[in-house]
C-alpha cells in the first residue's frame, strides 16, 4: 500500500476480511505467514503500529456510562495527537449532544462518535471494517463525505484509507485500488480505473438466434433467444470483433462497476487471476 | 457547472472531470475567469477521492484550460494554447480521423458526416451564444462527454478503452 491512497478490501462473508484486519491490529495472531504495518510487525510492537492508525469497526462498543464528551476526552487521553477543532466541528455536524450517555446513542450515532474519535487523532492510516452497514442512507453518505473531507483533505499525502465493505457502490469513487479475497487468499488486486477498463458487459442482439459462438475468455455467457450477454475480461475488442462478424442488430458494451466486478470474480478462471 | 461521474463509461474518473470542464468551456457553460469549485467540496459532493479531483485539476492546468491563483482557487483561462498552429492542427486531425473511421464502420456516408460536423459546430455555437448574456440553466441538459457512448457501438469500445492521454 502507498501512503495517501484508498484501498478497498472485498470478499464474501467468511472470506477472511475481518480476520485480516484483526491480525493487522494484533487482536488475532496469524497461524501462518507474516504481516507488516508501516514496516512493523504488530506482534512485536503493537503500540508503534496502533499509535499511527485508527480503526472503526462494524459494531462499536463504548463504556455505556460515559457521555459523548467523556468518551472523546477518554480517547484523546491516550492518543499522541488530537485535533480538538476537527472533533468539535464533526460533533456539531453530526448533531451529537456532548452530554448524552453513549448507552442512549443509536447505531448510527455510535458509528459517528467512533468516526470522530478516529479522525480527530489524524492518523496516517484509517482502517474501516464494514463501517456503514446497517446505517441509514443519510448517515452513510455523511460518513463517506467525512472520510473524503475531514480526514483525507487534512493532509492528502499522508492520509491512507483501508476499507473493508460490502457496500461497494458507495465507496466506489473513493477507492484507488482494491483486493478481492476468497477463502483467505488474494483472488484479485487491481487499480479501480484499470479494472473498470478491463471488465465490461457486452450485449448483442441478432436478427435470429445465433449459432453456438466461440467466445474464448468470455465470462458468464448467457443467451436468451436472440440476445446474448457476456462479460469481457480484458478482451473486449476481440469479443466485439467476433460478435460484429455475425452482424448483430444491436451491440453494446459498458464497463462493470466495482460491485459487478466483485460478483463476476466468482466466475474468474484461476489462470486469469493476476 | 455541474459535474457528473459515470463509473460505467470505462473512462478514468479524473478524465471524465477533465472532459466535462473542456466541454463546459467549449459550450459556454464556463467562461474565462469563472471559478471552479474547490477540490474538497467537489470531492465530497461527488463522493470521489480527493486525489481524483486534484489530479483532474492538475491535468487541466497542464493543458492550459484553467489556472490556479494561490489562496483563491482555480479559474477558467482565456483560450490560448501554448502549442503551435501546426501541432494543434495535427492533434485535431487525429481526432477527426477517429470520427471518419467510425463513420466508415457505421456505414455513414462522407456527405452525411460533413453535414453532421457542421451541425455539431452550430450546436456549440448556439450554446455559447445562449450562455453569453446570462447563463441559461434551463437548456442545460447533461450531454455525455463522449457523444458516441449513446450510439450502439461506442468508439471507446473500438479503441479497446485505451485511456487517451492527449
Amino acid at each position: 500500500m502507498q501512503a495517501g491512497r484508498c484501498y478497498g478490501f472485498f470478499g464474501r462473508n467468511g472470506a477472511g476480511k475481518t480476520t485480516t484486519i484483526k491480525c493487522l491490529l494484533n487482536l488475532l495472531r496469524p497461524t501462518a505467514g507474516s504481516l507488516r504495518v508501516f514496516g512493523i510487525d504488530p506482534q512485536k510492537d503493537e503500540v508503534a503500529v496502533k499509535s499511527r492508525l485508527a480503526y472503526v469497526p462494524d459494531v462499536v462498543a463504548f463504556y455505556p456510562w460515559m457521555t459523548v464528551r467523556d468518551t472523546l476526552n477518554y480517547q484523546a487521553s491516550f492518543r499522541q495527537h488530537w485535533n480538538e477543532t476537527v472533533a468539535a466541528d464533526l460533533q456539531r455536524r453530526f448533531e451529537l449532544d456532548p452530554a448524552q450517555k453513549t448507552a442512549n446513542l443509536s447505531k448510527g450515532q455510535k458509528t459517528q462518535l467512533a468516526l470522530i474519535g478516529a479522525i480527530a487523532a489524524e492518523p496516517e492510516l484509517l482502517v474501516l471494517d464494514e463501517p456503514t452497514s446497517g446505517l441509514d442512507p443519510i448517515v452513510r453518505r455523511e460518513f463517506i463525505e467525512t472520510v473524503i473531507g475531514a480526514y483525507q483533505s487534512g493532509d492528502p499525502e499522508h492520509r491512507t484509507v483501508f476499507v473493508s465493505t460490502h457496500l461497494i457502490a458507495e465507496f466506489e469513487g473513493l477507492i484507488d485500488e482494491f483486493t478481492i479475497i476468497a477463502q483467505g487468499r488474494n483472488l484479485l488486486t487491481m487499480e479501480a480505473d484499470q479494472a473498470r477498463n478491463r471488465f465490461c458487459k457486452i450485449r448483442a442482439r441478432f436478427a435470429e438466434a445465433p449459432p453456438e459462438l466461440k467466445l474464448p475468455g468470455a465470462i458468464n455467457v448467457r443467451q436468451t433467444g436472440r440476445e446474448l450477454e457476456l462479460i469481457g475480461n480484458g478482451n473486449a475488442r476481440e469479443l466485439l470483433e467476433t460478435l460484429r462478424g455475425h452482424r448483430p442488430e444491436d451491440l453494446r458494451c459498458e464497463a462493470l462497476s466495482l460491485e459487478e466486478i466483485f460478483v463476476a470474480s466468482k466466475a474468474l478462471p484461476q489462470e486469469s487471476i493476476l | 457547472m455541474m459535474f457528473h461521474v459515470d463509473f460505467k463509461s470505462g473512462k478514468p474518473v479524473y478524465l471524465q472531470l477533465v472532459d466535462q470542464v473542456r466541454y463546459a468551456a467549449a459550450s459556454g457553460a464556463l467562461r474565462p475567469g469563472d471559478a471552479l469549485p474547490s477540490i474538497r467540496p467537489l470531492a465530497e459532493e461527488l463522493r470521489v477521492n480527493r486525489n481524483t479531483v486534484a489530479k483532474a485539476y492538475a491535468e487541466l492546468e497542464s493543458l492550459g484550460v484553467i489556472e490556479t491563483m494561490a489562496g483563491k482557487g482555480c479559474f477558467l483561462k482565456e483560450n490560448d494554447s501554448p502549442l503551435t498552429k501546426q501541432v494543434r492542427h495535427k492533434l485535431l486531425a487525429a481526432k477527426i480521423d477517429e470520427a471518419v473511421v467510425t463513420a466508415h464502420q457505421m456505414q455513414v456516408s462522407p456527405e452525411v458526416l460533413r453535414g453532421l460536423l457542421e451541425e455539431r459546430i452550430q450546436f456549440f455555437e448556439r450554446k455559447k451564444a445562449a450562455a453569453q448574456p446570462e447563463p441559461q440553466e434551463k437548456e442545460q441538459i447533461w450531454t455525455p462527454t463522449n457523444p458516441s457512448l449513446t450510439s450502439p457501438i461506442s468508439t471507446d469500445v473500438l479503441d479497446g478503452w485505451t485511456p487517451s492521454t492527449d
